[in-house]
C-alpha cells in the first residue's frame, strides 16, 4: 500500500485532468463539429437536397387531353377520340399479396385473347411495378376485368385510362387525315400537322411514392395541373365529293389496272380549299399498320424475317404516301395550260391565230426534231383547235414566242419555282398547304433555261416536259388560270375550335399573287371548255357530262427515268377539269400512275383519265347544286305503268321514247321493269306485265366493253336489265363502253340499271397526249 | 466543471461501504428522455418498412420494430435499474469473468454465428440474436478498469501499462476480424485508448499507437475490399449514387430536406424506402428530416448534456475503478454518438454504427441500458454536499 499513498495525489489530478479534457473534446468539440456540419446541411444546402429528394420521391404522370374532333366542312364527323383502358399488372404487388399468377394469366388471356404464356410470365416479373399487358382496350374488355379484379379481389391487374383514335368513315379521306399513333402523337396528315392543335395540353398529376412506386402510406400527396383540352378542326373536306372521287379513283385503278396507284384532287378553284384529296393505294386509320391483303401475301412469302420486316415497312410507307402531294412528275399536255394563259396574258398570242403542224418541229441547240404526237401531224389549226388537238408543235411555237425568260418569269409566278436572286441555283418550291409531307418542284436554273444558244429546255416545257412538279402545284396553277387569275395557296383546315366553342383560327382565303387578268382567264376557260365540249376536235371530250360546261385538258407524261432503268415505257395519265366553264366552282384533277392497257383501252390521258374526271364531274355537280343546262336526249325517265291498259301505255312509253314487249294475259298493267323515275338509255325495250309475275330468276351480267351505245343497251334488256350513263353521248356511231358499274358474270335480278361509261376511241384520238 | 480540489486526494482504491440511497437524477433524466425520443423516432421511421415489408419480415405489421424496441426499452430500463443497484465492488470484481465470457462469445461466432450481409457478427438464442461485440466493449471498459487499478502505480511502464492491455485488445480484434466488423474494432480500439489514457498512460505511446492504428488501418483498407470502395464512396457519393453510394447520398437528402425545422414528426418522406437502414444506422437522419435543424440539435445537446454529466460522475467518484468505469461508459457513449452522426452527415467513410437509445436493435439496447446502470451504481457512491 506504499505506492498507493505515494502517488495518489498526482495519478488522481493527472486522471482528473485527462477526464476534463474528454469532456471537452466529447462533450463539447464534438458537439460542435457535428451542429457545424448539420447547419451546413440542413441550412445552407437545404434547398440543394430538397431539390434532389422531391425530384425521387414525385412521380409524374401524364394526364390525358382530350383530343379535337375533326369535321368536314358541314359538320360531319371524320376523326374522334374515345377513352379506352391499357392494361398492365404490377408483379410485386401480386407477389405481396400471394395473388394466383395462373388465374390472372388464364383470365386476362381469355378476355383479352392474347397468349398465356406471355402474359404468365409478365406476372412474374421480379420486382417490378408496373408490366403494359395491352394497349387501348374497348369498354366491354376493360369492364370484363373490372368484374374479374372485384370478383377475385386481384389488385396486382390494373387500368389505366388512354383515348384511342377512331375514323368513322374508315379509309375516307385517310391520307388527309392521317393517323395518331399508340403514343396519342399525330403521325401524318392534318394530325400530325395540326398535332398542337388537335391534342391540346395534357393535364399533369404529380404523386408522392415510396422508392418502388407505390403509395405513401399517410403521406398521400397529389396535385392535378389541368390541361386544357384540344381544338376541334373543321377541314375544308367534303365528305360526299371525297366519297365521289374514291370511289371513281378505285373503280379507275382497277379497271386500267394501275400500277402504281392513283390520285386525285378537287380544289375550290376560288378559295385554293381542298374539297377531296384522294391517293390509292390507301389503309384504314383505325388500323393504320395493316396492309393490303396483296402486299400481305408478298410479306408472309418473304424467306427471312428481316426480309419480311423490310418489305412490311415498304409497304406500309407506301400505303401511307399521299401520291397527290408528294409524289413529282413531268405533267405533259396538262401544262399547256400554263403555256396558253401566259402567251395570252402577254400578247403573243390571240384565239384566232393559226399555226400549222406537220408533225415535228426544229428547234435551235437540239439535234432531232421535236416530234407531235400525232405522228401525221394537225396541219393548219386555230389557236383554239391547237389546245383541243394537244398539238405540241403549235405549242413549241407559242413557248418560244413568249420567250425563254418570261416564261421563267411565269413559271415563279404560277408557284413552280420560288423567286430567286440567284440565276444559277436549282430551283425548287411548294404550295405551302397546311399539310405535312408536301414535295417540291425540280426546275432548271434560269441561266440554263435561258440559253440563247439551246432552246430545247424552252420548246419542252412548252408542253409540260423535261421538269416535275407536285399535282397539288399543277391543281393550283390551273385554278389561277380559270378563276380569274389568282393564284390561291390551298388549305384544308377551315377554322379551329376552341374547347369553349368559340373559333380560335380561321382560315382567309389567302391570295399569293396574281397572275394573268380576268380577260386572259376568261379566254382560257373558253378554250379549255372546247376541248372538252367539242365532240368533233376535243381530245377530253370524254371527260363531257350531259347537261355541264365542263372545261378541261388531257395528259401524258412518260415517265423518264423509269424508262433509262428498265427499257419499258410507263406512264402517267391525267386530266384536269373544272366546271361550270362560264364560272368555275371547282377543279378536280385525276391522275393515274403506270395504267396498263390489258383492258384493251389506249394508254394516254384522253381515254384513261378523262372518263374518271366525268364520272366525278357527274357526281359532284348535281351535289354542288350546279343546275344542268340542257337535258340528254340519250337518257330518259321511265314513266309509271302500273294500272294502266295497253293503249295508255302505249301512249305513255312512246312520248318517253321507249318501246316495249308485254308478259300476260290482263287487261291492266300489273307491273313494269324497270321500276318508274329510273333514268334508261333512250330507245330501251321494257317490259310490261298484264297479270303475269315477274320472274324471280338472275341474269348474268354480260361483258358489255366495246359494245357502242345501242348494242350495249340490247343486250341489257334483252336480259331484261337496263342501261344508264352519266357519259355525255357525243357521237353514238362511235363512242363505245369502256367500264361498266358491275363487273361481267355477276347474277342480277331482272329489272336491275347498269351504268357504263362511253368513251369515244375514235382513230384519231390515239395517241400520248 | 466544478470540483473540490480537497476531495482529490480522496479518490480511493476501493469503493465507499455507504451508499446513497439515489443515483443521480439528471443523467437518469436524460437517459429517460433520449430513449423515450428514441423509441417514437423507430416508430415514425420504420413503419413504413415494416408496412410495405420488401424484406418479407414483418409481414406488414407497421408496428412491428416499434413494438419490438418498446419491449426492449422498457426491459432495459429495468436493466438498468437493476444494475444502479449493483455495487461497483460485484463489478470489479466479475470483470475478468464477464471479458472471459465474451471472448468465449466472440470465439463462437465464426463457428455458430449468423451470417448477413457477407460477415458473421451475431450469435442466435432463440428467437433474438446477439452481437458479442457490444459485450466485448463493456468487457474492455470493466477488465481495463480493474487493471489499471490493479496495476496504478506502474502504468507508466511498458511492461504493465501497455502489454496486459494490448493483450486483450489484441485478442478481441483478432476475433472481429475473422467476422470481419470493422466498426466494432474501431470503436474498441478507441474506447481501450480512452481507457488507458485516462488510466494515466504515458502520451508517448498514444503518438506511437496513432501510427500503428494508421498503419493497421491502411492494411484493413488493402485486405478487405468492401473496406476500401467505403473510402471512394465517402469522398464522392453522388459519383456513384447508385450503388456504393446510394446509402449515403439517400442520407444528404433526407437531412438536407429537413431544412431549420423539419417536415414535422412522422413527416418524412424518404423513409418511403428511399432511405436504407432509416430505423438502424440511419434513424438520425430521419431524426433531421422530421424535426430539422432545431429538432437535430436539440437532440445532440441532449446527448452532449448526458455525456457531460457523465463526465462529472466521474469527476466525483470516490474510488478509482468507478471513475474508470464511469469515465469508459460515457467515453464509448460519446464516441458512437460522434461517429453515427459523423457518418450519416458523411463527415466520415460509411461503417455501421448504431445510435445509442435510437436505432433499432435490441439486445445492443438492453446492454447500452445496461451500462448507463452502472453509471448510475456509480453515482450513488458521489458524496453528497
Amino acid at each position: 500500500m506504499a505506492a498507493q499513498t505515494q502517488t495518489p495525489v498526482l495519478a488522481g489530478r493527472q486522471m482528473l485532468r485527462r477526464c476534463a479534457f474528454l469532456a471537452a473534446v466529447f462533450g463539447m468539440l464534438s458537439l460542435a463539429v457535428l451542429l457545424a456540419r448539420l447547419y451546413k446541411l440542413q441550412i445552407t444546402d437545404h434547398g440543394f437536397y430538397e431539390q434532389l429528394a422531391i425530384s425521387q420521391q414525385l412521380r409524374e404522370a401524364p394526364g390525358t387531353a382530350a383530343r379535337g374532333v375533326i369535321y368536314d366542312r358541314s359538320g360531319n364527323l371524320l376523326a374522334v377520340s374515345a377513352s379506352v383502358d391499357n392494361v398492365y399488372v404490377s408483379p410485386a404487388e401480386i407477389e405481396a399479396n400471394g395473388e394466383d399468377r395462373a388465374l390472372i394469366a388464364r383470365e386476362l388471356s381469355g378476355i383479352l385473347g392474347l397468349d398465356y404464356q406471355d402474359i404468365y410470365e409478365k406476372t412474374g416479373r421480379r420486382g417490378s411495378w408496373y408490366v403494359t399487358v395491352a394497349r387501348k382496350i374497348e369498354s366491354d374488355k376493360a369492364d370484363a376485368i373490372r368484374r374479374f379484379k372485384a370478383e377475385n379481389k386481384i389488385s396486382g391487374v390494373r387500368l389505366e385510362t388512354d383515348t384511342k383514335r377512331y375514323y368513322p368513315n374508315g379509309r375516307l379521306a385517310c391520307h388527309l387525315l392521317g393517323f395518331v399513333g399508340t403514343d396519342n402523337y399525330g403521325l401524318e396528315g392534318i394530325e400530325a400537322r395540326y398535332d398542337d392543335a388537335l391534342s391540346g395540353t395534357a393535364g399533369r398529376s404529380l404523386r408522392a411514392t415510396n422508392a418502388y412506386g407505390g403509395e405513401m402510406l399517410l403521406r398521400r400527396y397529389e396535385e392535378y395541373r389541368p390541361g386544357e383540352d384540344g381544338c376541334d378542326l373543321v377541314t375544308t373536306i367534303d365528305a360526299s365529293i371525297q366519297y365521289y372521287v374514291e370511289k371513281h379513283l378505285r373503280q379507275a385503278v382497277l379497271d386500267y389496272d394501275a400500277l402504281n396507284g392513283a390520285g386525285a384532287i378537287a380544289m375550290d378553284v376560288n378559295t385554293g380549299a381542298i374539297l377531296a384529296m384522294a391517293s390509292l393505294g390507301d389503309y384504314d386509320p383505325n388500323d393504320f399498320l395493316a396492309v393490303s391483303p396483296e402486299a400481305q401475301a408478298i410479306i408472309d412469302s418473304a424467306a427471312t424475317k428481316e426480309e419480311a420486316a423490310a418489305l412490311l415497312r415498304d409497304a406500309q410507307a407506301r400505303q401511307w404516301r399521299n401520291k397527290a402531294l408528294s409524289d413529282t412528275y413531268e405533267p405533259g399536255s396538262t401544262f399547256k395550260i400554263i403555256t396558253l394563259s401566259m402567251a395570252l396574258e402577254e400578247g403573243k398570242v390571240s384565239p384566232g391565230d393559226a399555226f400549222y403542224c406537220g408533225g415535228s418541229t426544229m428547234v435551235t441547240g437540239r439535234g432531232t426534231p421535236i416530234r407531235c404526237w400525232k405522228s401525221g401531224g394537225h396541219g393548219s389549226q386555230t389557236l383554239t383547235q391547237a389546245v383541243q388537238h394537244s398539238c405540241n408543235v403549235a405549242f413549241v411555237n407559242i413557248g418560244l414566242r413568249v420567250g425563254a425568260e418570261r416564261f421563267y418569269d411565269y413559271c415563279e409566278a404560277f408557284g413552280f419555282l420560288k423567286l430567286s436572286e440567284d440565276p444559277d441555283a436549282n430551283l425548287t418550291a411548294r404550295t405551302g398547304i397546311d399539310l405535312s409531307g408536301e414535295s417540291g418542284s425540280i426546275w432548271w436554273s434560269r441561266n440554263t433555261f435561258c440559253s440563247k444558244k439551246n432552246l430545247s429546255q424552252l420548246a419542252a416545257a412548252s408542253f409540260g416536259q423535261t421538269f416535275t412538279i407536285t399535282p397539288l402545284q399543277l391543281i393550283t396553277a390551273v385554278s389561277a388560270c380559270v378563276n380569274g387569275g389568282r393564284l390561291m395557296e390551298p388549305y384544308v383546315v377551315q377554322r379551329l375550335l376552341a374547347p369553349d366553342g368559340s373559333v380560335s383560327f380561321e382560315h382567309e382565303p389567302k391570295l399569293v399573287r396574281r397572275v394573268i387578268s380576268e380577260s386572259t382567264s376568261q379566254k382560257v376557260r373558253q378554250i379549255l371548255e372546247q376541248v372538252v365540249g367539242d365532240p368533233t376536235d376535243g381530245t377530253g371530250r370524254n371527260a363531257a357530262v350531259p347537261g355541264y360546261r365542263i372545261g378541261g385538258k388531257t395528259g401524258t407524261s412518260e415517265k423518264v427515268s423509269l424508262e433509262a432503268r428498265t427499257g419499258q415505257k410507263e406512264y402517267i395519265v391525267s386530266f384536269i377539269g373544272f366546271a361550270p366553264a362560264d364560272d368555275p366552282k371547282i377543279a378536280v384533277l385525276v391522275f393515274l400512275d403506270t395504267p396498263s392497257d390489258k383492258s384493251g383501252i389506249y394508254i394516254s390521258g384522253g381515254q384513261m383519265a378523262a372518263p374518271v374526271v366525268g364520272r366525278m364531274m357527274a357526281d359532284i355537280l348535281p351535289y354542288l347544286g350546279v343546275e344542268p343546262e340542257r337535258e340528254d336526249s340519250a337518257m330518259t325517265e321511265m314513266p309509271a305503268c302500273v294500272g294502266l291498259d295497253l293503249p295508255e301505255a302505249s301512249e305513255k312509253l312512246k312520248a318517253a321514247e321507249l318501246r316495249f314487249r308485254t308478259r300476260g294475259e290482263g287487261s291492266t298493267v300489273t307491273a313494269q321493269l324497270p321500276a318508274p323515275g329510273t333514268s334508261i338509255a333512250a330507245g330501251t325495250e321494257i317490259i310490261l306485265y298484264f297479270d303475269a309475275p315477274v320472274s324471280p330468276d338472275l341474269e348474268t351480267l354480260p361483258d358489255l366493253t366495246g359494245m357502242d351505245l345501242d348494242q350495249a343497251r340490247d343486250t341489257l334488256s334483252y336480259y331484261g336489265l337496263y342501261l344508264t350513263t352519266m357519259s355525255s353521248v357525243t357521237d353514238p356511231e362511235r363512242q363505245t363502253v369502256s367500264s361498266q358499274s358491275l363487273p361481267a358474270g355477276t347474277e342480277l335480278p331482272h329489272g336491275t340499271v347498269v351504268e357504263v361509261t362511253l368513251i369515244d376511241s375514235g382513230e384519231e384520238l390515239l395517241g400520248r397526249y | 466543471m466544478r470540483y473540490d480540489s480537497a476531495r482529490l486526494t480522496g479518490l480511493q482504491d476501493t469503493p465507499e461501504t455507504t451508499r446513497r440511497p439515489h443515483f443521480d437524477g439528471p443523467f437518469f433524466t436524460l437517459t429517460l428522455l433520449l430513449l423515450v425520443a428514441g423509441v417514437v423516432m423507430v416508430l415514425s421511421a420504420s413503419y413504413p418498412r415494416a408496412w410495405y415489408d420488401p424484406g418479407h419480415v414483418t409481414g406488414g405489421n407497421a408496428a412491428y420494430y416499434f413494438v419490438r424496441q418498446l419491449v426492449f426499452a422498457l426491459l432495459g430500463v429495468a436493466a438498468m435499474l437493476f444494475a444502479s443497484r449493483v455495487p461497483m465492488a460485484v463489478y470489479r470484481r466479475c470483470a475478468f469473468a464477464f471479458l472471459g465470457f465474451t471472448l468465449v462469445l466472440l470465439m463462437l461466432v465464426p463457428v455458430i454465428g449468423v451470417k448477413a450481409n457477407g460477415s458473421r457478427r451475431w450469435l442466435g438464442v432463440g428467437g433474438l440474436t446477439l452481437q458479442p461485440s457490444e459485450l466485448a466493449k463493456l468487457a474492455v471498459i470493466l477488465s481495463f478498469s480493474a487493471l489499471i487499478c490493479r496495476y496504478r502505480a506502474r502504468m507508466r511502464t511498458f511492461r504493465y501499462g501497455i502489454l496486459p492491455f494490448a493483450g486483450i485488445l489484441g485478442a478481441i480484434i483478432g476475433l472481429l476480424v475473422l467476422e470481419p466488423h470493422f466498426s466494432a474494432s474501431i470503436i474498441i480500439l478507441a474506447i481501450g485508448a480512452v481507457m488507458l489514457f485516462l488510466g494515466g498512460v504515458r502520451l508517448f505511446w498514444f503518438v506511437g499507437a496513432f501510427g500503428a492504428a494508421g498503419t493497421g488501418i491502411a492494411l484493413l483498407l488493402t485486405l478487405f475490399p468492401y473496406a476500401s470502395s467505403r473510402i471512394n464512396s465517402w469522398r464522392d457519393p453522388f459519383g456513384d449514387s447508385s450503388d456504393q453510394g446510394y446509402q449515403i447520398v439517400q442520407s444528404l437528402y433526407t437531412i438536407g430536406s429537413g431544412g431549420l425545422s423539419g417536415l414535422g414528426l412522422g413527416g418524412s418522406r424518404q423513409k418511403f424506402l428511399y432511405l436504407p437502414e432509416e430505423h438502424n444506422d440511419f434513424i438520425f437522419s430521419v431524426v433531421c428530416e422530421e424535426l430539422g435543424f432545431i429538432g437535430a440539435a436539440l437532440i445532440l445537446c441532449l446527448f452532449a448534456l448526458l455525456i457531460l454529466r457523465g463526465y462529472w460522475i466521474a469527476m466525483h467518484c470516490r474510488d478509482r475503478f468507478s471513475f474508470l468505469v464511469v469515465g469508459g461508459v460515457t467515453s464509448l457513449l460519446a464516441i458512437q454518438v460522434f461517429l453515427n452522426v459523423a457518418v450519416v452527415t458523411n463527415l466520415v467513410p460509411c461503417t455501421g454504427i448504431s445510435l445509442p437509445m435510437f436505432s433499432y436493435g435490441g439486445t445492443a439496447l438492453l446492454i447500452q441500458l445496461f451500462e448507463l446502470g452502472i453509471v448510475l451504481s456509480a453515482s450513488r457512491d458521489v458524496p453528497v454536499h
